[in-house]
Formats: structure tokens, sequence, C-alpha cells
């Protein structure tokens, strides 16, 4: 914006006379030389012209180079944006030890030249000045409202995020106390003998479990030891078959005794005939001892088979018995195992819910930290806009002292008054999130905050 | 377990502070200024008060003074939670009669040993 302010160099510039000078001077040289051209030959006249041009082309040459190392007074450019230097420039200008100060005519210019160039230069930057003003507190009013704005909108979602994790970590808090107590539950103690957790329960089950295949493995000897009585049992009916020999032999023999008896009997006539009914007797004595062994024996046979028969079935039931107690035992073992294993799963993943609830809970600690930033930048934003309304007031200030100078300023602004009028304006109350008795230095003591002093301290 | 004021006009803050308190058990009572804090403890003891110290209406400093000059509240812990760290400041604390001074942030851990400590 120095244009209208700055010398036009061509005003005061000597440069433009030399070439004109240089340019007469060639021509007069060439009409006076032209008169010789009757009486010369053409080639002399010819040379004499071109030392001659040459001649002057040098003069004119070293007559430039001097102006260009001395510039002549006045000819500076006046290109300062400062009205002082502007000043300085034209006290320079003014000054008696100029060359130019002695003619009349050009100081008088000078004079005139530098008090327009002066006012036209004052009148710009008051312009600056003003436009540059209204453009901050237009700015100043926006910004505020924005900080204002962002204030509002990072606290309320502060406020929402606080709440979220709130919500978080006493649902995470819950999740592992149910945790607990499911695993509490599955390791509690008994009352009364009836399980009260997955351990008992796997405990007290083992226990019967074991007990009843100890039963039946109990059963299963049993049936072995019957088994092998039974087999005594066998052997000594196969005894009695041989006792029932025995007795058959006697009946032969007592009806062979009684058949001799008969014959002697007989031989003796009728004396014999009493001992013949003795005989008699004896023989069906023999025969009826003949008789019950035969259904002794026929007895004996049903036994025996019988006995066979249950030999064979408690052998079977007692080795059916041992495989089926020693399965149950296994599978027993097995089934227990299995819910150990159940049970240290379930332990093991409650104690991870557990150890991931800590984990949420000190992560939730992390973010309570930092959202409390959002306080402090809040009050390093509030900081910021009690120094920029000051700003504003006192801009505002001056530029009614700038307006009063010279109305007509505010004829070339857009809007005129009525932004003059809202940089007046005072922010609605209570618009500043934190008041600041001195913004700049609380700014200060909030951006030391953490760099200051011990972060706790008791007296 | 206790019963805590906490007064601060960043409503974010009350929470997290509430939040932290709670999570040990105590009962939080809110205040957002040094006025309200006043109003809400008539009639009513607490056990320990942590106060912000830049609030609007009565900052934290006064109402400091104006609990200390209470009888209830003449040996009560107050702890002053602020961003302020400055030593003078810590002074002016002191000297109202602060029992102890947090620098926020606060870490949460950090706010819990110290009210065991000043609670007993």
């Amino acid at each position: 914006m120095n244009g209208p302010l700055s010398f036009n160099p061509s005003v005061l510039s000597h440069t433009a006379s030399w070439p004109r000078w240089w340019l007469w001077a060639v021509v007069g040289m060439m009409v006076s030389l032209s008169w010789t051209v009757p009486f010369i030959p053409w080639w002399a006249g010819l040379g004499s012209g071109l030392c001659a041009v040459l001649t002057l082309t040098i003069l004119a040459f070293y007559a430039r180079r001097q102006h260009e190392e001395r510039p002549l007074e006045g000819e500076e450019v006046l290109g300062g944006h400062d009205a002082k230097q502007v000043l300085d420039q034209v006290d320079a200008l003014m000054s008696p030890s100029k060359d130019i100060e002695q003619i009349p005519q050009v100081d008088e210019v000078l004079q005139n030249m530098a008090a327009d160039n002066q006012r036209r230069r004052l009148e710009d930057l008051m312009r600056r000045w003003v436009d540059v003003a209204q453009r901050y507190s237009e700015a100043a009013l926006v910004l505020r409202k924005d900080i204002y704005s962002v204030i509002k909108q990072t606290e309320q979602a502060a406020n929402t995020i606080a709440s979220s994790f709130e919500a978080v970590i006493n649902k995470a808090t819950i999740q592992a106390r149910q945790a607990m107590e499911l695993l509490e539950g599955t390791q509690g103690a008994t009352s009364d003998g009836v399980p009260q957790s997955l351990k008992d329960f796997i405990q007290v089950s083992d226990e019967r479990l074991n007990k009843m295949a100890d039963e039946v493995v109990r059963v299963a000897d049993l049936s072995v030891n019957m088994v092998r009585e039974l087999d005594g049992v066998q052997s000594r009916t196969q005894a009695i078959d041989g006792f029932l020999l025995d007795v058959e032999k006697l009946a032969d023999q007592t009806s062979l005794l009684a058949l001799n008896a008969d014959i002697e009997a007989a031989r003796v006539g009728e004396h014999g005939r009493g001992f013949s009914v003795v005989a008699s007797e004896v023989r069906r004595l023999s025969k009826r001892s003949h008789e019950f062994s035969d259904r002794i024996r026929v007895h004996l046979k049903e036994v025996r088979t019988g006995l066979s028969k249950t030999y064979g079935n408690m052998r079977m039931l007692s080795a059916a018995d041992m495989e089926h107690a020693l399965q149950i035992k296994e599978d027993v073992v097995s089934l227990t195992r299995s819910l150990e294993d159940k049970n240290r799963e379930v332990a093991e993943t409650v104690s991870c819910i557990n150890e991931i609830s800590k984990e949420i809970a000190q992560d939730v600690r992390n973010v309570v930290v930092s959202l409390q930033f959002h306080d402090i930048t809040s009050q390093k934003l509030s900081g910021m806009l009690e120094p920029m309304d000051d700003l504003r007031r006192s801009l505002y200030h001056l530029m009614q002292e700038t307006i009063n100078l010279d109305k007509s300023l505010l004829k070339n602004l857009p809007n005129n008054e009525r932004w003059l009028s809202r940089m007046r304006d005072e922010p609605a109350p209570g618009s500043a999130a934190k008041p600041m008795k001195n913004a700049v230095q609380e700014a200060r003591t909030i951006h030391q905050a953490t760099d200051n002093g011990p972060a706790v301290e008791l007296f | 377990m206790a019963t805590i004021l906490t007064v601060d006009d960043t409503a974010s803050m009350r929470q997290m502070i509430s939040f932290t308190l709670h999570s040990v058990g105590h009962e939080v009572i809110q205040a957002s200024d040094g006025q309200e804090a006043l109003k809400v403890i008539e009639g009513k003891k607490v056990d320990l008060v942590i106060a912000d110290i830049n609030m609007p209406n009565m900052d934290g400093i006064t109402l400091l003074k104006s609990l200390r000059a209470l009888a209830d509240y003449k040996f009560t812990p107050i702890l002053m939670l602020t961003t302020e760290s400055q030593e003078a400041k810590r002074q002016q604390g002191k000297v109202a009669g602060a029992t102890g001074w947090i620098v926020k942030p606060f870490n949460p851990e950090q706010l819990l040993t110290v009210v065991k400590k000043v609670l007993g």
C-alpha cells in the first residue's frame, strides 16, 4: 500500500535530459560536417563523422555511469511503510545541505509533494488500521462464540463419556461379583450332607459311586465264593452217589442172604417155615432198600443238575458283576475327572473374568485421569477469552478516537457504525466457563500446573 | 464408610470424583460452587470436603475460610483439588486451613489413598 505515498522518480529525474542532448549534438555535428563534403574526399568526411560519433558515445557512456553512481538529489524512492520514515525522508529532502534547496521552485514543489504524500500515507494507514480493527473485532466475536461453544460441547461430551465409563465399570464389577459368587457356589461347603457346590457334588458323587462300586465288587466276590461252595456241594453229591452204591451192594447181599436163608428153611421143612417168613421179609426189605436207593439217586441227579445250572449261572453272574463293577468304577473315575476338569475350567474362567474386570477398572481409572484434561483445557480456553475481550475493548476506544479525528473514515467502511457498536458490546454474563481475575496469569498457572510442585501435598 | 462433599463447577469432574469415591463405598454429596456447598451442608455433617479453587459465585479459598469459621467444620479435613500448582496459592490454601492440596488431573488410586489417610 505504499503506491499512493511513494515519490514518482520521473518528476525529479534528470536522466531524461542527457539522451536528448546527445542526439542534438550528433545531429549538429552531422550538419556541420555536411559543409565539408564538397571540399574533402567522401571517405575522409565519413571517417571524421564516425570518429565524432564514437567520441560522443564514449562521453555519454561515462556521463551515464557517473550519474548512476551518484543519484541526483530528491531522486530517492520513499517506499517505507512507516509514517515516521516518510517524514524522515521528507526532512532529509528538505535539509538545507541539499543542493536542490538552492532552487526555490523545486523546494516549494518538494514541500507540497511531501505534505501531500504524508497526508495520503496517513489516510491509508488509518484506513488500514480501521480495516484491521474491524476484521479483528469480527473475528474476536466469532472466536469467543466458538470457544464458548467448544467448552460447552466438550463438557457435555466429557459428562457423557464419564457416565458411560461409570456404567461400564459398574457393570464389570457386577459381572465379576456374579462370577465370583458362581465360583464360590461351585467351590462352597456342604451343609447337612447335601452338596452345595459343584465341587462338593463331585466329591459326594465320587464317594457314593465308589462305595457302590465297592459293593458290587463285594457282591461279585460273594458270588465267586458261592460258586466255590457249589463246587463243594457238587463233589459231596458225587460222594452220596458212592454211598448209594454201597447201600445197593448191602441190599444185594442182604437179598442173597435172605435167599440162602429161604433155601435153608426149605431144607429143614416144617421147622424152617418161620425162618422162611423172616427170610422173605428180609428180601422185601432189601428190595425196598433198592427202591429207596433208586429214588435217592433220581433226586440226587436232579439236585446235581440243578446245582450244575446254578453253578453255571453263578459263575456267569460273578464274572458279569465283577466286570460291571470295574466298568462302573472306571466310568466313575472318568466322570469325576471330567467334572473336576470342568470345575477347574469354570474357576479359571471366573478368575479370568475377575482379572479382566480389574483391567477394565484400571483402564477406566486412566480414562478418569484423561477426562480431567477437559477441565484444564476449558480453563485455558476461558483464560483466553478475557485478554481477547480486553483487546477488543481497547480497540474500540482507539477506533472511536481515530474516527473522531476523521469522520470520513467511516464512510468507506462496510456496515460502518454497526460493527463499531458490536465491538463495544460486552459478552453475555456467565458466557465464560470460569471467572478469571487475571486471565494471563491464570493461563500461565494452568500451563505450569503439571510442572510446578508435588501433585499431592498434605499440610 | 464416610460422607464426602465434593465441590467443583465442572460437572464431569464432580462425576469422576463421585465415581472414584463410590467405588470404595463412600457416600458423596455434590455442589457446583462454594455458595451451593454451604447450602448443601446446612444441618448435616460431612466427614471430608474436596473442593476446587476456581469456581464462580464463591471460590474454593473463600469456601475454605467460610467452613473453618463454622464450629462443625473447624477440624474437618478439607482437600483442595485444583489445577493451581503455584507455591503462593498452596500457601494461601494452607494458611486458610486446607488439609491438603491435590493438583489436577488426579489419579483415582492416589485420591483414594489421600482420602483414606486424612479420614484416619
